[in-house]
């Protein structure tokens, strides 16, 4: 009798094992399919429609023949690719604060706890700072005075309105970057450096082949969300910095499609715009896997 | 240049310290050492300046009236007062926004949370089927842009009349979390031995109390430095709230800060005090949790 109790006691348990795992991802994994899953398929079948958030008509390939016919939206495609060089200055920033800190000097602590600072700022504060100390006569031009800009508008001109966006965009990722790079950095064996040291090579020589194929994994992986970034998050740097202008010359593609779908009403062509931002990022995220050579040995 | 580059502090110290008792042979390097030291901590201090001055900025001037700003935006104060403050609270629904915000950040935060985890459990430790097609489709769409979903979300939000409830917002927020927090916790529930959860099973355990009696608190330093980075995505975050909760009665706190410049263009001293307030979240997030956060991100809790 009792040994009956127990074997139904061991068959509940099992099927309790075998039931919970679903149980446990049911939550992400409804969250995901309701929330995400679904839209995105939403979003690609209304880019073949003319949608205003009403009625719908299906019209095949018109939205995405309008988008590469129309100037604007080829500049901000541009813009977009312009806004990437900010990806290499991240990627150097990061690096080179990451090894200085490395030096463990005195206050490194300190140093790696205020260079994260920028990184838990939102964008939005981020951006409307920057864009107060590049006021004329500002902050920017204060410091810039002995060399004769003393009322420079930074934010009226294309190219040094863009500059200000990919400061602002340096400044605020290179705390991430570094912290990346110094996670990486600690998995390196020092007895690398010391046969190095013996075989008489020199710094720059440690740092390139030593330091670089180690990290070459960890910097794969910022470049490739940094990218990601660039075309998918600058939203809030240009909505507070610029607001896209002057013109059209900071507008990304993620902003640009904010208008065109929530400002303009044009759902269809807006969701045109979002499919091809995905398709773009797919295939950049895609190219920069194949790019970079896999040598790292993975730390964790 | 020595050989001191990137090494570990322990064995540098030993290095020292015995460059110290052979100072005759080892002076010279030991001042070329110290030079390179020097322009080491001088550059690290000028990358220090450029993240924290931008705070000491919002601070000073926050007490500083618009005309006082005009004359003298730099060095401190002459007279500090807090009308900024003031006229933040009676002119713009600053703490209104706040409060929008935690209302939504903080249940986004914890659901995220915990259902990551949860699948993040499953995914190291009890294969399933789908687990694995599950798992590749969040990493599919982990950075997917925003604007790719919300689009039609907004538009059925609208049908449904959600237009003005937290509801929704709050539900996108987890959703859109769960992918990134996934990925990084079941690297760090990896590192936690199969061994470990096999004998708890024996032991006759609940999955739902080795879920909370094992895998949280031995994941318990990388569960924190996710809990925390999707509170910063999640807080920081502008698209979503603008898109989503943009009338007065919902409006969150970012783009109520978005609003600031346009609105204050010829008072800055007003647009920095706000700037400092909605800063003052997230710093303090990081400051108090700064040990874990940190020491979570470097072991590796973040790629």
């Amino acid at each position: 009798m009792q040994d009956r109790q127990e074997r139904l006691d061991h068959k509940a348990r099992r099927i309790r094992w075998n039931l919970f795992p679903y149980l446990a991802v049911l939550p992400a994994a409804a969250l995901i399919i309701i929330l995400m899953v679904a839209p995105i398929g939403e979003t690609i079948y209304r880019s073949f429609t003319n949608w205003d958030g009403l009625t719908s008509n299906f019209i095949g390939l018109t939205n995405f023949r309008l988008i590469f016919s129309n100037p604007v939206t080829t500049q901000v495609l541009l813009n977009s690719v312009i806004f990437l060089i900010s990806v290499p200055l991240i990627l150097i920033a990061s690096v080179l604060v990451a090894v200085l800190v490395y030096e463990r000097v005195l206050g490194w602590r300190v140093f790696r706890f205020l260079f994260f600072i920028p990184a838990v700022l939102s964008p939005v504060i981020v951006g409307a700072l920057f864009s107060t100390f590049f006021l004329p006569a500002g902050l920017v031009d204060k410091a810039l005075s002995p060399i004769g800009l003393s009322n420079y508008p930074w934010l009226s001109h294309p190219w040094t309105a863009r500059v200000v966006v990919i400061l602002a965009l340096v400044w605020t990722s290179f705390g991430f970057g570094m912290v990346v790079v110094l996670s990486a950095l600690s998995t390196i064996d020092p007895a690398l450096y010391d046969a190095a040291a013996i075989d008489g090579a020199s710094w720059w020589r440690r740092l390139r082949s030593i330091t670089m194929p180690m990290i070459s994994g960890s910097l794969q992986f910022l470049s490739v969300i940094n990218v990601i970034y660039t075309f998918t998050s600058l939203f809030s740097f240009v909505y507070v910095i610029t607001a896209g202008g002057p013109g059209f010359a900071t507008t990304t593609v993620d902003y640009f499609t904010y208008l065109t779908t929530f400002e303009n009403g044009q759902f269809g062509y807006g969701a045109a715009l979002a499919v091809l931002l995905f398709v773009i990022v797919l295939l950049l995220t895609i190219v920069q896997l194949r790019l970079f050579p896999k040598r790292e040995v993975q730390g964790s | 240049m020595t050989a001191a580059q990137h090494r570990p502090l322990a064995e540098r110290e030993r290095q020292e310290a015995t460059v110290t008792a052979v100072p005759a042979r080892a002076s010279r390097r030991l001042t070329g050492m110290r030079a390179r030291r020097l322009v080491v901590f001088i550059g690290l201090c000028l990358v220090g300046i450029t993240t924290v001055y931008p705070l000491i900025f919002m601070a000073l001037n926050s007490m500083r009236t618009a005309q006082a700003y005009e004359v003298s935006p730099y060095g401190l104060p002459t007279h500090y007062n807090l009308n900024n403050f003031r006229a933040l609270f009676a002119q713009v629904p600053f703490l209104a926004s706040v409060l929008h915000s935690i209302i939504v950040v903080v249940p986004a935060v914890i659901l995220a949370t915990l259902f990551s985890a949860l699948a993040a459990y499953v995914f190291t430790k009890v294969p399933i089927k789908l687990g694995n097609a599950l798992f590749w489709l969040m990493l599919m769409i982990m950075f997917m842009p925003g604007i790719v979903v919300l689009i039609p979300l907004y538009v059925e939000i609208g049908h449904l009349g959600l237009a003005s409830n937290f509801a929704p917002a709050i539900l996108i927020y987890t959703a859109i979390s769960i992918p990134y927090g996934t990925y990084l916790l079941r690297s760090i529930f990896r590192a936690i031995p199969d061994a470990v959860v096999e004998a708890a099973r024996v032991d006759g355990a609940h999955w739902l109390k080795i879920f909370f009696r094992v895998m949280l608190p031995m994941g318990r330093a990388g569960v924190m430095t996710v809990g925390i980075l999707t509170f910063l995505n999640v807080w920081n975050e502008l698209f979503i709230s603008v898109v989503l909760l943009h009338t007065s009665s919902t409006e969150m706190m970012t783009p109520t800060l978005a609003q600031l410049s346009g609105r204050y263009s010829n008072n800055i001293p007003v647009i920095m005090t706000g700037l400092l307030l909605g800063s003052i979240p997230t710093l303090l997030v990081y400051f108090v949790t700064a040990r874990v956060f940190i020491r979570g991100m470097l072991s590796g809790a973040i790629r």
